[in-house]
């Protein structure tokens, strides 16, 4: 048996590389006016869809229609949504982002509801890039990580091609270790 | 080794009843509305001429997929061939392998074969059987498959060795077994209210997994609104109440003595085994290293009888079965055993964090639990106030001692998360089987500088709620810390571990 003494300093709990201190690189702007883009699409159509009461109301005549009297009820509720999304991809945007360590990958979104994941090289099971048609135009890219019981899952959205390309192989390499 | 499994062979032969009684089975379960339409119109004889038909036809099938069935075991995996007009080759390799599992349903029982089940940590066909195997081709079978996936990275001459599981035989340590007393005891301390739930909803509808639904429902509900659920149910069913508990009652010792009846479970050298269950006899075989999590509950009858209930969960994707392992009546002996195995660091007591939720979680607990006697008070009346009044009271009372039992605890390797008051739930992980680590808040929460750790694992996610940002921060550096520790150990291990040194 082996009975050279063990080195036991006391830990200082603060030591341990910090998660905080490390810089995230952003996504593609494009991916902004990207999901602006669908932003409006949506709210055309809700809006849309809100407005046809009130004007069903208004030139319709028909008698049966009063219940088409709180038209500016859904109305209300769709602006007020519509503004909290608008206010979630324009604040939110800033704060995409990721980073990468020597051993684990970072990624932050969200402005209303924030979340910060880091998922470690090691436990990554496979990747995949995914484009959709109007992603391909602009020439971005979503990466998906994929964990073991896939509840660690993470999606990197609005990539640049050459950036999407560089961060897979980075981390094929890393996991193949 | 007697049986020989490196050449394509088939099932026993009595396989064919069994599968075809499965085929039976599925055919019932998915046709059954159609069944039931028949017999609503009006009746002639020869409506009943299409039973041999079917017969015949699910015999005639049975028959050619256990003709065309075959299993055998290549240097790395376990591979099936199996299918009648579409072959499939499925193809596991032994690190892969979560769990092996024997069991002997009914029939299996009858005819002296055993079903084997292997469990893979995959999303899609996640599972494997073969339905009739002989009990000691079985039993070779899986010991084999466990030698194997326990030792995945070990060195082929290894394995070898680990064939004859003698010596592990021996070196494994009893945990809980039970008698027809233990099981009275498991089967009354069980949730009745629940399990009333479960009986009816099992009774309702006997078919496609409608227990698991309740159940998670259940388990789904947030723990700020089960007071509520709580409450509002007690209201509407009163005069119910006493006929439910009785039939809860019942089905908690029916369901007990139907899984657990001679409940055995020992501690291996590298692994965990469990015996169980009347008319579908398991048996478990667990690596020390495919579990992924496990939880402990007690409530309050258990609390007394001295025992809590281990739920041991392996990697799985969400929502997809996997495998389910309880332990129930575990004492404080049986419980520091399978820490020593599982967590030695848990024993050692050197607690690294030690961490209570903010308060802000108390005024919302307290908030959500007050909502039933809001509601009463919309209707004013002498009556409603009192009893909104003692609900208050209770309510206050409670909180502060569920508030209280929020507690997270980091060791060396593991994280313990504990809640519930009356309802005692703590969940066990190792940081280095960890997924991923997660901050979440909103913005709310940002300003005041609190939001929720999620601990990512390959069981599914965990989360300790409402604690402050440094702390969190701390907590999830650590952690990324050991596990990457853990993972530069594991791939450095090889090289020089003291087995090759020895050869």
């Amino acid at each position: 048996m082996d009975v050279s003494p063990v080195s036991n300093p006391a830990l200082d709990l603060a030591q341990f590389p910090r998660l905080e201190e490390v810089e995230f690189l952003p996504v593609s702007k494009k991916y902004q006016g990207m999901r602006l883009a669908f932003w409006g699409a949506v709210q055309l159509l809700l809006l849309g869809a809100c407005i046809t009461p009130f004007l069903i109301y208004t030139f319709g005549g028909h008698e049966e229609m009063e219940v088409f009297s709180a038209w500016y009820w859904p109305l209300g509720l769709q602006l007020v949504f519509a503004l909290l999304w608008f206010l979630e991809e324009w604040k939110g945007f800033p704060r995409r982002g990721y980073a990468v360590r020597e051993r684990d990958i970072t990624y932050r979104t969200g402005w209303l509801f924030r979340s910060t994941t880091t998922v470690p090289f090691g436990m990554i099971q496979h990747s995949e890039l995914s484009q959709g048609p109007v992603s391909r135009k602009l020439g971005l890219n979503h990466l998906k990580l994929f964990t073991a019981g896939g509840s660690g899952n993470l999606r990197i959205a609005g990539l640049e091609n050459e950036s999407a390309q560089a961060l897979r192989a980075l981390i094929e390499a890393r996991t193949r270790r | 080794m007697s049986v020989d499994f490196d050449v394509p062979k088939r099932q026993h032969p009595l396989g064919v009843f069994i599968i075809g009684a499965k085929f039976t089975w599925n055919l019932v379960r998915s046709f059954w509305p159609i069944f039931i339409g028949a017999t609503l119109g009006e009746m002639e004889w020869y409506y009943f001429l299409a039973i041999p038909v079917v017969l015949l036809f699910t015999g005639a099938f049975a028959l050619v997929y256990y003709l065309r069935f075959y299993f055998y075991i290549s240097s790395d995996a376990l591979i099936v061939e199996r299918g009648i007009f579409q072959r499939e080759r499925l193809q596991i390799p032994f690190d892969r392998i979560q769990a092996v599992q024997l069991f002997q349903g009914p029939v299996q029982q009858i005819f002296g074969l055993t079903g084997v089940r292997v469990d893979t940590a995959g999303s899609s066909g996640s599972e494997l059987e073969l339905v009739a195997v002989r009990k000691s081709e079985a039993r070779v079978l899986q010991q084999f498959l466990s030698s194997k996936m326990t030792s995945g990275t070990a060195p082929e001459s290894d394995v070898e060795m680990g064939e004859d599981a003698a010596p592990l035989e021996q070196q494994s340590k009893p945990l809980v077994s039970l008698g027809t007393a233990g099981l009275i005891k498991v089967g009354l301390s069980q949730n009745h209210f629940k399990n009333a739930f479960l009986g009816l909803a099992l009774f309702m509808s006997l078919f496609q997994g409608a227990e698991e639904q309740v159940s998670d429902w259940l388990n789904g509900v947030p723990a700020v609104l089960l007071s509520v659920v709580g409450l509002t149910s007690v209201l509407l069913f009163i005069p119910g109440l006493v006929i439910m508990g009785i039939f809860g009652v019942l089905t908690s010792l029916g369901s007990v003595f139907l899984r657990y009846w001679r409940f055995n479970s020992t501690l291996g050298q590298d692994g965990l085994k469990v015996q169980m269950g009347l008319l579908r006899r398991n048996t478990f075989d667990v690596p020390f290293d495919k579990i992924h999590l496990t939880e402990w509950r007690s409530n309050w009858i258990r609390r007394l009888l001295g025992y809590e209930t281990v739920r041991i969960r392996q990697a799985q994707a969400e929502g997809s079965g996997g495998l389910r392992v309880f332990i129930p009546a575990m004492e404080p002996v049986h419980r520091e055993a399978m820490e020593t195995a599982l967590y030695p660091d848990l024993l050692d007591q050197k607690v690294l964090f030690d961490v209570t939720p903010a308060r802000r979680l108390r005024w919302i607990l307290l908030a959500a639990a007050s909502v039933p006697s809001l509601l009463l008070l919309a209707v004013p009346s002498g009556l409603h106030f009192a009893v909104a009044a003692a609900w208050l009271a209770f309510v206050f009372w409670t909180t502060g001692r569920r508030y209280r039992s929020y507690r997270l605890r980091v060791c060396t390797n593991s994280i313990v998360l504990e809640k519930g008051w009356f309802w005692q739930n703590r969940t066990v992980l190792k940081m280095a089987q960890l997924q991923g680590v997660e901050w979440k808040r909103n913005a709310l929460l940002e300003r005041r500088k609190i939001g929720h750790l999620v601990f990512h694992t390959a069981a599914g996610e965990r989360t300790f709620s409402y604690l402050q940002r440094d702390q969190a921060a701390q907590i999830r550096d650590f952690a990324l810390n050991q596990l990457h520790a853990a993972e530069q150990r594991a791939s450095t291990e090889p090289l020089s571990s003291p087995v090759d040194q020895a050869q």
